[in-house]
């Protein structure tokens, strides 16, 4: 399949790719890994005027441990951040996370972190060939006025994918990112917009540099739970990730993410505030599960691989599994 | 569309030639190096069929551009015997009879070399976890499976004996 014609260019400093950005914006598309951006060439979901390759970029690529935080460059490899020594200790449930993406020969080696925060979100509609898509016609995210996947709706309900999203929302990430006006940190639960067509909150201008996880104050117990219909290659139909700290019998952290259910993964707010502070019981099963279905009853649309009702019901059945296993419940 | 100067290393050659910012690694491969061992199948990264390594390490090179193999180090299916022998795991596809049209065979050989490359003393989960994402359509994964074990243990060169 033929790629749309595009310039290219791979400068070695951040400062020059953000000097081509400053120049062309949206018209320059980032290139880390292009496990997701050459797919979308190949569909023709994009046509950028110029490439720009974060390959040469050491800087992007560092990962090292501050006083008080994990910080990945955005461009370290899937296979860099997995192996760090530093990752395995403090994160190991961000391993596991990676190591639940696709497979091995596809994304690993080439595939970046920042690649798979910024993965365009997914929808059965959209993720297709240009000859498959015209027999249906345009959407909001191509650039018509409707859903095909609910009609009448006036954005687009389309997937968060990236299977390190709840996890390093559930670490309570945070992102570094450059552009026009410097440098800014911004949480990463305050990244997403919701909106599918627009998903993130990044001006056309800006580049993800780091990932910053702060360092716990106390051991994590963890979980990270996915469903798919193959365990390999296939996106999550649903994941979730659980992070908690239990000092002295009492949750004194707990965050509870779900994800793969629409434009945003979702930080489940009440369970963690009915669970802090006192020990954990089997009722925290109950309650993640019910949230967990309540939440996703309102964001997920018919547009996957799997029915509307079983994404729902799965993502109470996940949030249950993640609450159990972080909890020592299961 | 300004063509730029690639120069990378491909089978152990030094290569050097002028590509389109568009062209895939899989284009420069098959087109201008005439490599058809590098096959092109789903082209979306899904299948395997196009695998190559690049630096030791498996990629897809239908989701690649040619223009980041700069610099690098590609190993296709052609640059594996030496000397006009079989590279052990060849010889173990085809003694176990794990090739039938063998449009599969060249990503999963290369992905089976990265794999006893980086541990030599694979379990039968790591081969599958080396091998998902490498679809065969016609052999079955039993007799791969058992080739890749087979070159594991040394168990090669029997045929006939
Ligand atoms: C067959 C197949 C199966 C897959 N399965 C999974 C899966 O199970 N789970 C999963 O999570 N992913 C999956 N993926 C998607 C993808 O491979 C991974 O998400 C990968 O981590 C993407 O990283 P990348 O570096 O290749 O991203 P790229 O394709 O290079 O980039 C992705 C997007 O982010 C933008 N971008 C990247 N880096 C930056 C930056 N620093 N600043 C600004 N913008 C940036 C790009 O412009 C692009 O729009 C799959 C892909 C394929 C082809
Ligand atoms: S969710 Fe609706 S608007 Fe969004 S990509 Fe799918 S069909 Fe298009
Ligand atoms: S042709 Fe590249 S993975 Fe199928
Ligand atoms: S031998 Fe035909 S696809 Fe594997």
């Amino acid at each position: 399949m033929r790629l749309p014609p595009f310039e290219y260019q791979a400068p070695s400093t951040l400062d020059e790719a953000l000097k081509i950005k400053r120049g062309q914006g949206a018209a320059a598309q980032i290139l880390a890994g292009g496990t997701d951006l050459i797919v979308n060439f190949k569909h023709r979901l994009f046509s950028p005027a110029t490439v720009i390759s974060l390959n040469n970029i050491a800087e992007l690529k560092r990962i090292e441990v501050t006083h008080d935080a994990l910080v990945l460059g955005a461009g370290a490899s899937l296979a860099e951040v997995a192996s760090h020594p530093a990752v395995n200790e403090h994160f190991p449930i961000l391993v596991k996370a990676i190591d639940s993406i696709g497979a091995l020969g596809i994304q690993r080696f080439r595939g970046t972190i920042g690649g798979n925060l910024l993965l365009q979100p997914r929808c059965i509609f959209y993720n297709q060939s240009h000859y498959w898509r015209m027999s249906k016609g345009l959407c909001h995210r191509t650039g018509g006025k409707d859903c095909l996947a609910l009609e009448g709706s006036d954005s687009c309900h389309s997937i968060c994918s990236g299977d390190t999203v709840p996890t390093l929302l559930a670490l309570s990430a945070q992102l570094a990112l450059a552009g026009g006006g410097g440098k800014r940190v911004a949480p990463l639960a305050e990244f997403f917009t919701g909106r599918g067509e627009s998903p993130w909150n990044i001006m056309p201008e800006e580049i993800l540099t780091e990932i910053r996880i702060p360092l716990p104050w106390a051991p994590i117990s963890w979980s990270y739970q996915r469903l798919a219909l193959r365990p390999a290659v296939d996106f999550p139909l649903v994941n979730a990730a659980a992070a908690a700290i239990v000092e002295k019998g009492k949750l004194e952290h707990f965050r509870l993410v779900i994800a793969a259910l629409g434009p945003a993964p979702m930080v489940l707010r009440e369970v963690e505030a009915r669970l802090k502070g006192a020990a954990p019981t089997r009722e925290a099963l109950d309650l993640a599960q019910d949230a967990a279905v309540r939440v996703a009853e309102g964001v997920v649309v018919a547009n996957a691989s799997a029915s509307k009702e079983y994404r729902i019901q799965m993502a109470g059945a996940l949030a249950r599994r993640a609450t159990g296993e972080a909890l020592g419940l299961a | 569309m300004q063509k730029h100067l690639l120069t990378m290393r491909v089978n152990g050659e030094q290569v050097e030639l002028a590509v389109r910012p568009n062209a895939t690694l899989l284009d420069v491969l098959r087109e201008d190096l005439e490599l058809t061992g590098v096959k092109e199948g789903c082209s979306e990264g899904a299948c395997g069929a196009c695998a190559v390594l690049m630096n030791n390490e498996p990629i897809r090179s239908c989701l690649t551009l040619a223009l980041e193999a700069n610099g690098a180090e590609i190993l296709t299916i052609e640059g594996l015997a030496t000397g006009g022998r079989l590279h052990p795991l060849q010889e173990a596809f085809v003694e176990q009879g794990a090739v039938q049209c063998g449009f599969c065979t060249p990503g999963m050989i290369l992905s089976s070399k990265a794999l006893l490359d980086r541990n030599p003393q694979p379990n039968d989960e790591d081969i599958k976890t080396a091998l998902a994402g490498s679809f065969c359509r016609c052999t079955g994964y039993a007799k791969i499976l058992e080739a890749v074990r087979a070159a594991r243990d040394g168990d090669v060169g029997n045929e006939g004996s």
